[in-house]
């Protein structure tokens, strides 16, 4: 059975890859960066939280009515409210005991009338518990005087509960700095742009490999040249296809794992599917130029000087995105830059992690760079083509395009 | 019958002209030489021929087909520019360029097991190629010419670099390869190699074939040549000989001397026998048959520049 050479071609760049121990390792480190640092927000997170500590109270059997009052006014105060029952001489035992020596500590013991009830603290009453205290005292007054005037108490919390003014802005909610978005919005056009650095890269050292070995020419006397480019990008693509999973799987997890996405309603898989969407548009955009470039130059110390400009041309879009993009994700740069093919791939991403992004934007982009794959494919074969079988020094753009 | 025809190729590289009308053919079970010397002309042919260069015009064809890419599969090529990826084990390299030939993955495996431990690099099939010494990258260069059983072979320069074991397995190899109906086309600068290995020899100069045929066809020309030795001082013998008509003398080994005919004379040998009687005793006339190198030389020396530039204003 005949195997397509594309394939054959494409199967020995990814094997080359996974076997070649620099790319796994880098990979090894991003990927623990990534971990890393999920785990690290998590913990910061989890520290924040713990800062609302538990508010142990002491009550006596005459304030028992004020539990359920307690808690909920110790909730809008950033509290956890326990309760325990103890006779006033037990509450003094826990007023002043060691917390080292296990015994069950409370910050005040509450005895008395439930209407004016006595808090009875170790030192100073801290001004949140007084708050809290005073909060629940009130509330149990109002439940009481409704249901005496022969109202729903129940009725009564539901409409408090209820009575929030309700904020709305002139400006598209959305356009509010939202650090989670821009954090993953970050995050994702530099794995982005690492992934399509790295695969241009291998690209270009793939393709003048293959000049200054000269086993190009034992190729090319089989399959050709447009065969040997394309095998050679899908190869390079699906294992950095392979690395934008690793890596946006690996944040995905530890997303999923810390609870983080949880806490921060962060719609994974969502992310993840436009990664990739726009790492595959992205890829095929700057792998023809790196492919095609690349065949103009002999040597692998003269790799630079052409893809040097290209690394250029990737960062510009990276940090308009990064400075301008993040800022106003709905403004007029950024809509505009959607419609560029070499920016879109980093702009629309964005646009859709933090701004509002109508569909029709996104389709209308993304048709923009793909119309421009096939034009892309045309110049950078005709280049690679006409270049790659030419030794000795490097040829010049211009004379590979008109051949 | 399968012959590789080249039919009147052109080729130039801005001004300069580096194929002229080159036409010859390669018949199946033959072992052709391509001789000349460096920038000839040989190896643009054989690129042309592998679809690696365009030629400008003129075309190249096998069973009176053009020679296309899905013929050229069926070629085993060895560039002159030796060529494998440096970091990619023997066997899996030559795996790749077997399937890219069109072979499917078991008959891959097994023709690469069987032509590594032909050529005497089997060891090696899990090193690198940058590993090997370039005698054994040569001989794997080799092998990738031959994995996929092809139906021609163009190779060129296979011997050099070459120690003489594995000259004389390759030598066996083509042979062989010809053997089963092969046309089999190499170029080399051994020409004693040339001489006893191919059937027939094209001698090219500045991109146009100068001379074509068997090693005898080329080596019957008109113009004959003696060695004669005559017991008298070199000198003398030069000198006097000189004075013969229709004869051009020139200084051989030893003592000898090397008489050649001009072309269309006759009765050479006599006047030359009755002059150097006159010397001292001749001890003999010998008839020389011209090497490959002679001819070689021969040819590539002469002087026709006319020719070439009235071909670039054509």
């Amino acid at each position: 059975m005949t195997r397509h050479p594309v394939l054959l071609v494409a199967a020995r760049e990814v094997r080359t890859r996974v076997a070649t121990r620099s790319t796994l390792i880098s990979l090894g480190i991003m990927v623990v960066v990534i971990v890393a640092g999920a785990v690290l927000l998590s913990v910061f997170q989890d520290r924040d939280q713990d800062d609302a500590p538990d508010l142990p109270l002491g009550l006596d059997t005459s304030v028992a009515v004020l539990t359920e009052h307690l808690q909920a006014a110790g909730e809008t105060y950033g509290r956890t409210v326990t309760t325990t029952a103890l006779t006033p001489d037990q509450g003094t035992d826990a007023l002043t005991a060691d917390p080292q020596d296990g015994t069950d500590t409370v910050a005040a013991y509450i005895s008395g009338d439930p209407r004016a009830p006595e808090v009875l603290v170790a030192e100073t009453a801290d001004e949140v518990l007084l708050e809290i205290v005073r909060a629940a005292v009130v509330q149990h007054v109002l439940t009481q005087e409704v249901a005496d005037l022969g109202g729903d108490p129940d009725a009564l919390a539901t409409a408090l509960a209820t009575a929030e003014p309700q904020v709305s802005s002139v400006t598209d909610a959305d356009d509010e700095f939202d650090p989670v978005a821009y954090t993953i919005a970050v995050l994702m056009i530099s794995v982005l742009l690492f992934s399509l650095i790295s695969a241009g890269s291998v690209i270009a050292m793939g393709v003048v490999e293959e000049k200054t070995s000269r086993v190009v020419e034992l190729l090319l006397s089989t399959i050709k040249p447009s065969q040997l480019l394309a095998g050679k990008i899908l190869g390079i693509g699906v294992f950095g296809l392979l690395q934008v999973l690793v890596l946006g799987g690996a944040a995905a997890a530890a997303a999923l794992a810390t609870g983080l996405a949880d806490r921060f309603q962060v719609d994974v898989g969502g992310a993840l599917a436009a990664l990739i969407l726009w790492f595959l548009l992205g890829y095929a955009l700057y792998a023809l130029l790196f492919g095609g470039f690349a065949a103009l130059v002999s040597r692998q110390e003269e790799i630079g000087a052409v893809t040097t400009p290209l690394m250029f041309v990737l960062f510009v879009p990276y940090y308009v995105t990064l400075f301008v993009v993040t800022g106003a994700p709905d403004g007029t740069v950024a809509r505009v830059l959607t419609y560029i093919p070499f920016t879109a791939p980093f702009v629309v991403p964005v646009r859709e992690a933090i701004g509002t992004v109508p569909v029709w934007e996104v389709a209308a982009g993304a048709a923009v760079t793909l119309l421009t794959i096939p034009v892309l494919v045309w110049l950078a074969g005709r280049v690679y083509r006409r270049a790659v079988l030419h030794t000795g020094g490097r040829m010049k753009l211009g004379t590979a395009l008109k051949g | 019958m399968s012959v590789l025809e080249i039919d009147h190729l052109n080729k130039a590289y801005g001004s300069l002209r580096a194929l002229t009308d080159m036409t010859f053919d390669v018949r199946a079970g033959e072992i052709f030489g391509f001789v000349g010397s460096n920038g000839a002309g040989k190896t643009t042919t054989m690129r042309i021929m592998l679809g690696v260069l365009a030629a400008d015009s003129g075309e190249v064809r096998w069973d009176g087909q053009v020679l296309d890419l899905q013929a050229r599969r069926r070629v085993g090529y060895m560039p002159e520019e030796r060529g494998l990826y440096p970091k990619m084990k023997v066997g899996a390299q030559l795996e790749l360029l077997a399937g890219l030939h069109g072979m499917s993955r078991d008959d891959a495996r097994d023709a690469v097991r069987t032509w590594t431990d032909r050529l005497g690099v089997g060891a090696r099939r899990g090193d690198d190629v940058e590993k090997l010494s370039l005698g054994n990258q040569q001989r794997v260069q080799l092998a990738a010419a031959l994995v996929h059983e092809p139906d021609v072979l163009v190779l060129d320069e296979p011997f050099s670099g070459l120690d003489p074991v594995a000259v004389d397995v390759m030598s066996a190899v083509l042979r062989e390869r010809a053997d089963a109906g092969v046309p089999v086309i190499f170029s080399s600068h051994q020409l004693d190699l040339v001489e006893r290995l191919c059937d027939r020899v094209g001698i090219v100069r500045a991109g146009r074939m100068q001379a074509l045929g068997t090693i005898d066809e080329l080596r019957s020309t008109d113009q004959e040549r003696w060695v004669l030795d005559v017991d008298a001082d070199q000198r003398t013998v030069l000198a006097r000989l000189s004075q013969v008509p229709a004869a051009t003398v020139s200084p051989g080994d030893g003592r000898t001397v090397m008489v050649q005919a001009h072309p269309g004379a006759t009765d050479v040998t006599g006047a030359v026998l009755r002059a150097a009687l006159e010397l001292g005793q001749v001890r003999g006339l010998t008839p020389v048959r011209p090497s490959l190198t002679d001819l070689f030389r021969d040819v590539v020396s002469a002087q026709e520049p006319t020719a070439t530039e009235q071909e670039v204003s054509r």
